[in-house]
């Protein structure tokens, strides 16, 4: 959809870009990421022709980008920057409607059309009169989106868009954005220096260092074989954690290896079950499975051990990753973790050993 | 009270020359008014805040210089009447809307620029429909103070055979008369302030609707 062939860009004597060649397909979120300096921002802004290359080839669809006008070659794709720069003396309504009257649409149809990108970048309707300095941070990105998206680009160029706003905002905004991109598809390039947010959002990743391409493949591929110091470098060393968040817990569930009791069986029954097998947790079920709370064994000095009851019951959902498994594994102290539908009905657990049996699995992988 | 007997008695005279002065005040402005916002459009180009700079430091040095002065250099090479006034007072009140315009030019966010050119505004859209609904704010303080320093200057031209109501200070000076002295300066700062007033209207509607807090009173 998007390809460079043999892109390069040089200020004065510095290389910005060295003989890049990459495909963009359609419908995916290329992410390009890199140290600073690495040149992925004049790739990204080569595409739009906000910096044109010094030599190579830039094709949308197999037509050159130099065969159109700048100008209306802007106007056909979506632009977002980090400050998000919206137009402080225009209203919310009016800076999302910028580029549909440029293009003359007719006001119904704008309206029509801001009402459903507010929806999609899940901002009330009550935000159209408002100016941007009245805004948080997310809020504006969310409008700086909308804008973007007015006219209903098939590419969208995000220079390091999340970069400006805070942590917890950050996390809704690329959860917004995934969920965007499931339901309307575009080709998004994205570049961003926060190595997470690219495997987070990303669908293939171009990892770049001093103007040329080091690796660009899928994260689940970048992750398990980096394929050099670089790419280690920018996983950082906790890539094997980072690997499980790739990982879906319900794909993990083992149903045998636990008990469960009802909370109306007695002291004595739960006795039984300890003294018979080796675990040191029982769950309670209630009559629809659901989890209402645990019995620990506490070892004591001689033998046998004391019943505790606890009525907070420590569990993970299924829809969690693997990581967030984890977590609460070294939160709770529990091995053995309990995972539950979103109704919190109990479906079975997983283990701290079937998670470590993971790690080396995919690590076996990458040291052949 | 000999003062405003004085205005009442000779209200027709002082007519004419409030007349003169405002004549003298608009041919002077308005000019400069539109050679200052283009001249600060022009130095402000994209890749040209070099430029911008320069002039704006140029201006602020420029201001500095007295009324007194440029309309004597102006009688030099030009000699006396109407006309070297209305030069001298263009050239006066080009400095501080030209210092005030490029200034406003310059201030622009430059992400809020890239924005628009990324979105797909040609330049003169970002130019008029960005940068300078951004700058007007800036540029009327500018023309304001331009236009209030303008009024009070004209009174120095009529030392050059301008006219205006510099005519009846002077001479009051000249025969001892206070009550011509304050009648002139009185008119003079009226004068001024109403135009302050008017172009402050003028500045509430012209200034987007977002800035107008930012430029209460």
């Amino acid at each position: 959809m998007i390809a460079l062939q043999n892109v390069c860009k040089k200020y004065g004597e510095k290389i910005a870009v060295d003989n890049l060649s990459i495909i963009f397909d359609q419908g995916t979120v290329s992410v390009l990421v890199g140290p600073s300096g690495c040149g992925k921002t004049t790739t990204l802004r080569m595409i739009n022709r906000m910096v044109e290359a010094d030599t190579g080839e830039i094709r949308i669809r197999g037509r050159s980008i130099n065969e159109y006008n700048p100008v209306m070659l802007r106007r056909a794709m979506g632009y977002v920057i980090q400050e998000v720069g919206l137009f402080p003396h225009y209203t919310v309504y009016d800076n999302i409607a910028v580029i549909p009257r440029l293009l003359k649409w007719n006001d119904a149809r704008i309206h029509k059309r801001v009402m459903e990108l507010l929806d999609l970048v899940t901002l009330d309707e009550s935000f159209c009169e408002e100016y941007p300095v009245q805004l948080s941070g997310g809020e504006r990105q969310r409008v700086g989106l909308a804008r973007a998206l007015a006219a209903d680009p098939d590419i969208l160029l995000m220079d390091e868009p999340f970069g400006a706003i805070d942590p917890i905002n950050r996390i809704t905004l690329q959860d917004t954005l995934i969920d965007i991109q499931e339901r309307i598809q575009k080709t998004i390039v994205l570049v961003t220096h926060d190595i997470n947010e690219a495997l987070k959002v990303g669908d293939r990743i171009a990892i770049m260092n001093e103007g040329t391409l080091v690796r660009y493949d899928t994260p689940e591929n970048i992750l398990f074989e980096p394929g050099g110091k670089l790419v280690e470098m920018l996983l950082g060393h906790d890539r094997n954690l980072k690997a499980l968040s790739l990982r879906k817990t319900s794909n993990f569930i083992e149903k045998s290896g636990f008990s469960t009791v009802s909370p109306e069986d007695s002291n004595e029954t739960i006795q039984r079950i300890f003294e018979g097998k080796e675990e040191r947790v029982v769950f309670i079920i209630d009559s629809e499975e659901k989890m209402v709370g645990r019995y620990h064994c506490v070892v004591e000095s001689g033998e046998g051990c004391s019943v505790m009851k606890s009525d907070d019951p420590v569990y993970i959902e299924k829809s969690a990753n693997l990581s967030e498994a984890l977590s609460k594994m070294l939160e709770s102290g529990e091995k053995v973790l309990p995972v539950v539908s979103s109704k919190k009905r109990l479906l079975g657990v997983v283990t701290l050993s079937s998670l470590f049996d993971e790690m080396s699995r995919e690590s076996d992988r990458s040291n052949t | 009270m000999s003062l405003f007997t004085y205005i009442i008695e000779h209200s027709n005279e002082i007519t004419v020359l409030v007349v003169q002065h405002g004549i003298i005040f608009l041919i002077s402005i308005i000019p400069a008014i539109f050679f200052g916002v283009a001249l600060s459009i022009i130095v402000t180009r994209e890749g040209r805040e070099k430029q911008g700079n320069r002039l704006l430091t140029i201006t602020a040095a420029a201001q500095s210089v007295p009324s007194v002065a440029v309309v004597a250099i102006v009688f030099i090479f030009v000699g006396v009447g109407a006309l070297p006034a209305v030069i001298a007072l263009f050239m006066y009140s080009l400095v501080p809307i030209v210092f005030n315009a490029t200034s406003g030019m310059l201030s622009i966010s430059s992400e809020v620029v890239e924005a628009a050119k990324g979105i797909g505004f040609t330049n003169r859209q970002v130019l008029w429909k960005v940068k300078i609904p951004l700058a007007v704010p800036v540029i009327m303080a500018g023309v304001r103070s331009a236009a209030t320093i303008n009024v009070g200057t004209a009174t120095v031209a009529s030392f050059i055979g301008g006219g205006g109501l510099g005519d009846l200070i002077f001479m009051g000076i000249k025969l001892y008369r206070s009550d011509m002295i304050f009648s002139g300066s009185l008119i003079v700062g009226l004068l001024a302030i109403v135009i302050d007033a008017l172009l402050r209207l003028l500045e509430v509607k012209l200034i987007p609707g977002s800035l107008r807090e930012k430029v209460a009173g």
